[in-house]
């Protein structure tokens, strides 16, 4: 029962040709094969949102899909943000903002941001809380993620 | 923190032909995977330890939404909450499940998991089979040996149980037209926990013969969360059959409703928000016919 399987994916732009086992996740292929590790492991169980990564232009949390399963996607992590040292107006604004205290939900809280704002550039208040609603903050920074958000959604109009 | 799964044989056969002849080829042992944000957690709970995934994301036959001519509204498979609630294929009538798809899990669970899948897992709690019951909608199941189409008022027999044999794939949920003069909601609301889990869900139908005299042709009503699998309503349901919908009988309708209901834990809470809850989701049924 030892299925290699060989996978196409590109990750934050690159192309990647793997061979993964059957039982590894997204999460795991992410963080222990290719050191992505701004992707984090929480629950495990699709709940909190830490391992939020964006899969052809849908997020999705990579503790809950096989790696197997990624053959042909495109795949956007927290790494694939920045552009030649520059941060992303959402990482900019969550810095500004301090919309970050402990900064373990804040991949995932910055990867459901951009997919809406991917789609949505002026969200209202309660179409950004329905986004990150499956992404939970422990240290309870709701308002400032929030208002990251809103800040960031202006930024990019400009 | 749930992190392993064990080790299994991975396919993802692009033929229902295919997937149907695997899953009898390794009957007892192989899991249907879809959206997998069912399949993953029970497996890393190892409450199932399949030998065998076999992935139908790449089966065309199990793609769409469609809409037919007669009234009928046929969802496949692989069709995910998200892609059910931003359709353009289901009709405004339908507009309930739509409701209920968009009751399940976070952004990221809607993103991946599916309608069929979320009857398959078949939880007590889960948000569209209320919706569905309501519906009256139709479930194939596909084997090697044939198929059947069997109502979904006739598929759950318990906790995370149902008739689905172990060789059969559900390809399909089909929902009939409803009759004129008709209204359909789904209400719920959750336990406020990580995965706000529906603590009580109300799917309703209701027809009237007209809407001046609004008289009850027909009502449906599938309850979730409040017994050990979703259920029909039946005596609520016999109740209005032929009755003047104002509040007063739909206030009883209600009292009905949260007697025949069977909450375990937190019964009487549950009972009480079955009664609030068909309250409302009538009230708001016979709005949505006047339109």
């Amino acid at each position: 029962m030892d299925n290699k399987i060989n996978i196409k994916v590109n990750i934050n732009g690159d192309d990647y040709s793997l061979e993964v086992e059957p039982n590894t996740l997204l999460l795991d292929l992410l963080r222990n094969k290719l050191g992505l590790t701004g992707t984090k492991l929480a629950c495990g169980t699709g709940e909190c949102g830490a391992c939020t990564v964006i899969m052809d232009g849908l997020t999705v949390n990579s503790c809950l899909v096989l790696a197997a399963e990624v053959d042909g996607k495109n795949i956007t992590t927290i790494e694939g943000l920045s552009k030649n040292g520059e941060l992303h107006p959402l990482q900019e604004s969550f810095m500004e903002e301090g919309a970050v205290q402990c900064g373990f939900c804040t991949p995932g809280m910055i990867l459901s941001s951009k997919a809406l704002l991917d789609k949505n550039p002026n969200p209202t208040d309660e179409e950004i809380k329905i986004a990150i609603s499956g992404n939970l903050c422990r240290c309870t920074g709701y308002k400032k993620i929030l208002k990251a958000i809103r800040s960031a959604a202006q930024k990019m109009a400009c | 923190m749930l992190k392993r799964i064990n080790k299994f044989e991975y396919f993802a056969p692009s033929t229902l032909a295919e997937a149907i002849s695997l899953l009898a080829e390794y009957k007892g042992k192989a899991k249907l995977y879809a959206g997998g944000t069912d399949v993953l957690v029970q497996m890393k709970q190892r409450k199932i330890t399949p030998e065998y995934i076999i992935d139908i994301k790449n089966v065309p036959e199990l793609n769409g939404i469609t809409y037919s001519p007669e009234g009928e509204l046929r969802i496949g498979a692989l069709v995910t909450h998200r892609q059910f609630a931003i359709s353009k294929n289901v009709p405004e009538k339908f507009t309930m499940l739509k409701e209920a798809s968009l009751a399940v899990g976070s952004v990221q669970t809607r993103n991946r998991g599916t309608i069929v899948g979320n009857i398959c897992t078949s939880s007590p709690a889960a948000d569209t089979p209320p919706a569905l019951l309501a519906l009256d909608a139709g479930l194939k199941l596909v084997s090697s040996t044939g198929e059947r189409t069997v109502k979904i008022c006739d598929f759950f027999t318990g906790p995370f149980k149902n008739i689905l044999k172990d060789t059969e794939i559900l390809t399909e949920i089909l929902i009939p037209d409803l009759p004129e003069n008709s209204g359909g909601i789904y209400l719920w609301h959750s336990k406020i926990t990580e995965e706000d889990e529906t603590l009580v869900g109300v799917g309703v139908v209701v027809s009237v013969d007209n809407l001046q005299n609004k008289v009850c042709k027909q009502a449906r009503i599938g309850l979730g969360s409040v017994a050990p699998a979703p259920m029909r309503a039946v005596k609520t349901e016999d109740f209005l059959k032929g009755k003047i919908l104002d509040e007063d009988t739909i206030g009883q309708a209600a009292e009905i409703a949260a007697n025949e209901s069977l909450p375990r834990s937190r019964a009487e809470y549950r009972k009480e928000m079955v009664k609030v809850q068909t309250k409302r989701a009538l009230s708001q049924a016979l709005k949505r016919i006047e339109g």
